[in-house]
């Protein structure tokens, strides 16, 4: 089926891109795909109090904040586009063992579908890595908005081209946010502060993109430690490579995006250099609420670093939030001054 | 080896069957209640989905009692119940407890095995064909019960006379030590049942329950939702997973259970074409074919949190006012009040009615 042909507006097609979810781990890869196409992306916003607001009247009660918000930017988005693609990620990794995602961003154009049922029907991005190769995806999009096979190549190329730019920022130390800015608007940008080396007190935050992205719904967590003086490494700044090493300490887990986070944490609580660890989730994130657990019982923590859960939802103050971000800082840097020297771990 | 054993609904009895024909003795904890779940919410991640907490509380009662080893399901799914052993038995340990894992379906099936091997003994195979055996006939006979008792109940002369038999047939199902034996009980149990005095049918309502496994199971987690429907509305209440069609389907020991599920996933495909992991092709081709199959409404019952419950939550919706059924949601969680779920059931049920 070719969609183009259906649409209703003139020129080229707009595809919507709500800034939720999996949009933090593969806007530019999907941007520079779709852009290749001959498609005009359009972004929705970084979240607002508006956004969050609509997709909590909109979505079910007890689902996690980042799906409420993905609600809220299909919502922001409706009118202004011709579609709206929403990824739906079934596996991404190939292990001995079944791999999956998170139910609902295997479910979440179906909950986009049933939902919104005035919209016409999102375009899916699948990828199921453990059944079909990642370009498979690729080539389904492009076929249904019509492009040839060479041009789809061609797209594709492009697009893995720029994924590695925005993987290579991230590796820098920028925040998924942070890097797509940086990629927006050339080098220009100064460097931010929470990625200054010089700091006395290193934070390690673990938590998924779009949480650790989202500063509506992580409440600013990353500025309240910037302001208070801490250098912050994230979950998203490590390499495949550097968390492949840390799986033979860690048990399976068929969540990979879950697995990474606890390969993340496993590899914070051994670093040099690392004080403390945020352990960041949200209300009623599934795989989140057992991968906690596994964090605090399980991952190796040879030298007794402090971890802390933070715990959002739509409810969550930036106050709070800040809070807490504080009284964190304050008591790492504590515990490094009030030590005996011998003692130190570095 | 004293195997224990997490409670679901009446799979007490056909796993006590199981564990103790096959050689090793079971412990069963008490059946679960408020208490149980409070006990195991104590200690349970906080926002963990329910059937966790409640089935901690069962392993916590269980080691108290003296089991000595710990077995559950497991898997690799996207549903959070494949990670329920591991976790919980990390949760165990660090409470102090020890005790052996049997998670069975994560561990290398061989490793079981040579487990169940040393402590069965010689001849372990042939104990455990046998024991597969007796499992299977305690199901079907638990099964038989169940639906004997949920068409009796809002038809029966005089209310409790039919719960009344189902608890002194369900015990002595998981009395009975022979195939043959629950063969006799079966047969008993099917006339008493035909003997019961009914009332003549008079547009008795019915209503489907889809949803969430263990809510759908555990009486003491739904409070007692399929026994309140029937004896107290007198409307006749058919969950749409039994505990016969959650043990044996796994084993390959029952085709018909496959030829469902598998159009259950065919007829949910243009809902939700990717499999999540929980029992939402259940819910979806459930709630689709209750107009069809006489049904006057559906209860959705599911924990909070409950990942692929929550989905089909989003798409049930849509389902009702397509086909025209009228489905009310009910989400469990620690909190859940007896009069608010009475009161909300009360409303469904008037609202059935005038329909009618």
């Amino acid at each position: 089926m070719n969609v183009v042909r259906e649409r209703v507006s003139e020129g080229r097609p707009r595809i919507g891109m709500p800034r939720a979810l999996m949009f933090y781990r593969y806007y530019p890869f999907l941007k520079a795909l779709l852009e290749g196409f001959g498609c005009e992306v359009v972004a929705s916003p970084p979240t607002n109090l508006r956004i969050m607001g609509m997709g909590t009247d909109l979505c079910v009660d007890d689902v996690c904040v980042a799906v409420k918000a993905l609600f809220g930017h299909v919502r922001y988005l409706e009118g202004k586009v011709d579609y709206m693609l929403i990824p739906r990620l079934v596996s991404v990794e190939k292990k001995e063992y079944d791999t999956f995602t998170c139910p609902k961003l295997i479910a979440a154009p179906d909950m986009v579908r049933f939902s919104f049922p005035q919209l016409p029907p999102p375009l899916e991005f699948v990828v199921d890595v453990s059944k079909v190769p990642w370009w498979w995806g690729c080539l389904r999009l492009g076929r249904r908005l019509g492009v040839p096979l060479r041009g789809i190549a061609r797209a594709y190329a492009a697009a893995t081209r720029e994924q590695r730019r925005f993987e290579a920022l991230q590796r820098e130390g920028l925040l998924p946010a942070d890097a797509l800015k940086r990629m927006e608007n050339g080098n220009g940008l100064p460097s931010p502060g929470y990625a200054s080396a010089d700091r006395d007190v290193t934070v390690a935050v673990v938590g998924h993109p779009y949480l650790l992205g989202d500063s509506l719904v992580n409440k600013r967590l990353i500025h309240w430690l910037d302001s208070s003086g801490a250098r912050v490494l994230a979950s998203t700044m490590l390499s495949p490579r550097e968390l492949e090493v840390e799986a033979r300490k860690l048990p399976d887990l068929s969540w990979s995006y879950e697995w990474e986070l606890l390969a993340a944490s496993s590899h914070f609580l051994e670093k040099e250099g690392v004080d403390g660890l945020i352990y960041l989730t949200s209300f009623g994130c599934g795989p989140d609420s057992l991968v906690t657990e596994m964090v605090r019982r399980e991952v190796p923590n040879p030298h007794k670093r402090a971890i802390m859960d933070l715990v959002l939802d739509e409810h969550s103050a930036e106050s709070g939030v800040r809070t807490r971000a504080e009284a964190f800082v304050d008591l790492l840097r504590h515990r490094k001054t009030a030590r005996p020297p011998g003692v130190l771990t570095r | 080896m004293k195997v224990a054993f997490p409670h679901m609904g009446n799979a007490y009895i056909p796993l006590r069957a199981l564990v103790e024909h096959a050689g090793a003795e079971a412990v069963v904890p008490e059946r679960p209640n408020r208490a149980t779940l409070e006990l195991g919410a104590r200690y349970a991640p906080e926002f963990v989905c329910l059937p966790f907490k409640i089935t901690l509380g069962d392993c916590i009662n269980a080691l108290e009692k003296g089991a000595d080893t710990m077995a559950m399901v497991c898997g690799m799914w996207a549903c959070r119940f494949g990670n329920y052993g591991h976790v919980q038995h990390l949760i165990l340990r660090d409470m102090g407890y020890e005790f052996e894992s049997l998670l069975i379906g994560r561990e290398d099936p061989r490793a079981v095995w040579e487990k169940v091997k040393s402590a069965v003994g010689k001849g372990a195979f042939r104990r455990l064909l046998g024991a597969a055996a007796i499992f299977r006939a305690k199901a079907a006979a638990v099964e038989e019960v169940e639906c004997l008792v949920r068409f009796a109940r809002p038809r029966e002369e005089k209310v409790g006379e039919a719960d009344a038999l189902m608890e002194r047939y369900l015990s002595r199902i998981d009395d009975a030590d022979s195939i043959r034996m629950v063969r006799a009980i079966r047969r008993e149990l099917r006339e008493e049942f035909s003997a019961l005095p009914l009332r003549p049918e008079d547009g008795i309502l019915r209503v489907r329950i889809v949803g969430e496994l263990y809510v759908l199971l555990e009486p003491s987690l739904n409070f007692d939702l399929v026994r309140r429907l029937g004896s107290n509305h007198g409307v006749e209440a058919q969950p749409i997973l039994s505990t016969y069609r959650w043990l044996l389907s796994p084993l390959w020991l029952d085709p018909l259970l496959h030829l469902s599920s598998s159009r259950a996933r065919r007829v949910s495909r243009a809902y939700l074409p990717y499999v999540l992991g929980g029992e939402e092709h259940m819910t979806i081709a459930g709630t689709l074919d209750a107009p069809r199959q006489g049904f006057d409404g559906v209860i959705h019952a599911y924990p909070l949190t409950c990942m692929p419950e929550n989905i089909c939550r989003t798409i049930l919706p849509h389902i009702s006012s397509a086909r025209d059924v009228p489905v009310l949601g009910l989400c469990f969680d620690e909190h859940t009040s007896t009069v608010g779920t009475a009161t909300r059931l009360e409303a469904f049920i008037d609202m059935l009615r005038s329909r009618r």
